[in-house]
């Protein structure tokens, strides 16, 4: 989608007003969809668009995305949790889900960051190396 | 049993520490061998992002939600909503001797069919920090082998001169050509075991044409013995627009590699023209904004990173050298649309090919009066400069002359002396194409030119003289030449020599 310039400033801006103390907040953004909703801008769809996609961008930088073969105990999880903390110095809300491809391991995502632990991603790395 | 335990608790400590941070993206949209990526947050401007399955791509816009980047190779294989990594590479091609005589595309990879390239040396396309280069002044010629060239536009080893001129007005021959004549040179030092010869290797880079031009092109290297100096890179027309896109820059990566190890290379991009509409394509899939005449605002900062790699270092760095030929092809003569106005100003100086010129039967068709070389008789041998000094201001006086001639009968004997010399130089210059001329043979016949030797000699006859002039001076008089061009001066001795022999040869011609 063709997103003009005027339609992905006014989706920024509404962006960072969507921001308490540099943090996403989710009152601010409810207020701010329906507020754009009823006002129907012109290109309301190119700026709802390019909004939720800021928003969505955001939400992902502050989750972890866990993934494991098994699922993890509570402990196990917590560990993760407090590890992740010390990485990015920012709360970090993790999702822990079970993947069976991984066939063994862990793999976490934040953002665009990936640890990948898991032994399917090991045995592709010993692939590629042979 | 228990050392098996202890070792396999070792492996899976160390798997524990291997687990590295990588940073994904999410493919958004595929298109026209474009990637548009989320996340990429990490990725460096020109680095490799691995999409899986040994496919590539290059980086290229980097802005605040996504990543924009060009495929290399097949794209249909990548798929929405896919993950990508990147690498922490920049592109390279294969660089070294083992690329000579070989033909590769624009990521190095044979196009040959005569096996991999032999070569363990790898040069990024994108010079990642070229800081100041140590250049030196230009002083060395390249011998293009091409009299006008070599006697009014002189090239110097390190130069970048710009051969422009609208389409089939002999741009690629003028590349050709001097590629062909450093195959002659580099062959005949190494076979008489001169060693302070310094060869000048070669690299065409063919792009956005047509695959028959390309074929042609190399058939004529080959005939002529020059591949084994030769390395051609090519991205045709068929080629996709990222290929064409980075093919310059690969040839000049295989360039570089000479110039640093103390070597002197030769660059002919053909074309700029038909890089900058691959590059327009490139950005127009990746969104960029266009400016003047739809180009992106940044395609002269494109040439121009491309055209500074070529200099010639010190003698501390070592004493290498890359030369650059771009090609430009212009609309109707008009040197004053974008892509030319840039290029001119980039390169050292031009030589501009003229269509009347060609039609007229003056091929090469170098228009003397518009083409310069900043560097100028710098890059000359002296001898060359004794015979050549003031033929380029004759002839452009001869210009005006005839212009002038054409409307009044009556014109003094000096007038008509200096008209019937000028006549005779345009014909000393018109040469055939793959054929060279050495400089030394060169100088000998510019010398008589020069001395009054073709002024009884009747314009239609001064071809075949000039021809019988030039088979004496190699055959039977290959001594003379032989030391004109070990002294590379004329001392009053030479002079007398080659007198004597032009006066002989004369008396024999009818
Ligand atoms: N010095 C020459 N003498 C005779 N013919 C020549 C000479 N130079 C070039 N030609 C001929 O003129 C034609 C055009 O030459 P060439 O392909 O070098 O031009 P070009 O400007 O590169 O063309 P294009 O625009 O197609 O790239 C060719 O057929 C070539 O053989
Ligand atoms: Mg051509």
């Amino acid at each position: 989608m063709k997103v003009s310039k005027e339609a992905r400033h006014v989706a920024r801006s509404l962006y960072r007003d969507s921001l308490t103390d540099g943090r996403l907040d989710e009152n601010k953004v409810r207020t701010i969809v329906s507020g754009l909703a009823a006002a129907k801008p012109r290109e309301l769809i190119p700026i709802l668009k390019t909004y939720e996609r800021l928003v969505r961008l955001e939400i992902e930088r502050n989750t972890a995305r866990v993934e494991s073969a098994a699922a993890l105990d509570g402990a196990m999880q917590q560990q993760i949790t407090a590890q992740l903390q010390q990485i990015y110095r920012r709360p970090i809300a993790a999702e822990f889900g079970v993947n069976p491809e991984l066939i063994g391991g862990v793999r976490v995502r934040v953002g665009s960051d990936v640890w990948d632990g898991s032994v399917a991603n090991r045995l592709r790395e010993l692939g590629a190396a042979l | 049993m228990a050392n098996i335990l202890q070792e396999i608790e070792q492996q899976i400590a160390g798997a524990k520490r291997g687990v590295a941070k990588q940073n994904v993206g999410t493919v958004r949209e595929i298109g026209d061998g474009v990637a548009k990526i989320e996340g990429l947050t990490d990725a460096m401007l020109n680095e490799m992002i691995d999409f899986g399955n040994d496919i590539y791509g290059i980086a290229l816009n980097l802005e605040e939600t996504e990543v924009g980047a060009i495929i290399l190779g097949e794209y249909t294989h990548i798929k929405e909503g896919q993950e990508c990594r990147t690498t922490g590479r920049l592109l390279s091609v294969p660089v070294g001797k083992g690329l000579l005589g070989r033909v590769v595309n624009a990521i190095g990879q044979p196009l040959d069919g005569k096996g991999p390239i032999q070569s363990d040396t790898f040069y990024p396309v994108e010079k990642i920090a070229p800081g100041i280069i140590k250049r030196r002044s230009v002083s060395q010629p390249v011998q293009t082998g091409i009299m006008a060239v070599d006697a009014m536009i002189p090239i110097g080893r390190g130069q970048r001169e710009l051969i422009i001129g609208d389409r089939s007005t002999g741009k690629t021959t003028i590349g050709i050509d001097t590629i062909i004549n450093q195959a002659r040179m580099n062959r005949a030092a190494e076979q008489a075991g001169d060693k302070s010869y310094r060869p000048l290797y070669c690299i065409y880079v063919a792009i956005g044409q047509k695959q028959s031009n390309i074929v042609r092109v190399i058939n004529v290297l080959e005939e002529q013995g020059a591949m084994p100096y030769t390395i051609v890179v090519a991205a045709s027309a068929a080629d996709t627009a990222t290929n064409q896109y980075l093919a310059p820059f690969a040839g000049a990566a295989m360039g570089e590699w000479f110039m640093d190890n103390g070597m002197d290379a030769l660059i002919i991009f053909d074309d700029l023209s038909k890089h900058a509409v691959a590059y327009r394509q490139v950005s127009l899939v990746l969104r960029r904004p266009s400016g003047r005449e739809a180009y992106p605002g940044d395609v002269f900062y494109l040439h121009s990173r491309l055209l500074e790699r070529s200099a010639r270092l010190s003698e501390k760095a070592g004493n290498g050298s890359l030369t650059a030929l771009p090609i430009i092809e212009t609309q109707l003569g008009d040197v004053s649309a974008y892509i030319p106005t840039n290029v001119i100003s980039i390169t050292d100086g031009q030589i501009y090919l003229e269509t009347d010129l060609f039609y007229q039967g003056i091929r090469p068709a170098i228009s003397v009066g518009l083409s310069v070389s900043r560097v100028g008789s710098a890059a000359q041998v002296k001898a060359m400069k004794q015979v050549a000094g003031r033929i380029k201001g004759e002839l452009a006086q001869f210009r005006e002359l005839a212009a002038f001639a054409q409307f009044g009968s009556d014109l003094d004997a000096k007038t008509q002396a200096q008209l019937e010399r000028g006549k005779r130089i345009v014909e000393v210059f018109k040469q055939p194409q793959y054929n060279p001329v050495p400089v030394e043979v060169q100088v000998g016949v510019l010398w008589a030119v020069q001395n009054g030797f073709f002024d009884d000699v009747s314009v239609d006859k001064l071809k075949d003289c000039q021809a019988r002039m030039t088979d004496y001076l190699t055959s039977r008089k290959s001594d003379l030449m032989a030391k004109i061009l070990k002294e590379k001066a004329l001392n009053d001795a030479l002079i007398a020599e080659l007198k004597a022999a032009v006066t002989e040869f004369k008396q024999t011609y009818r």
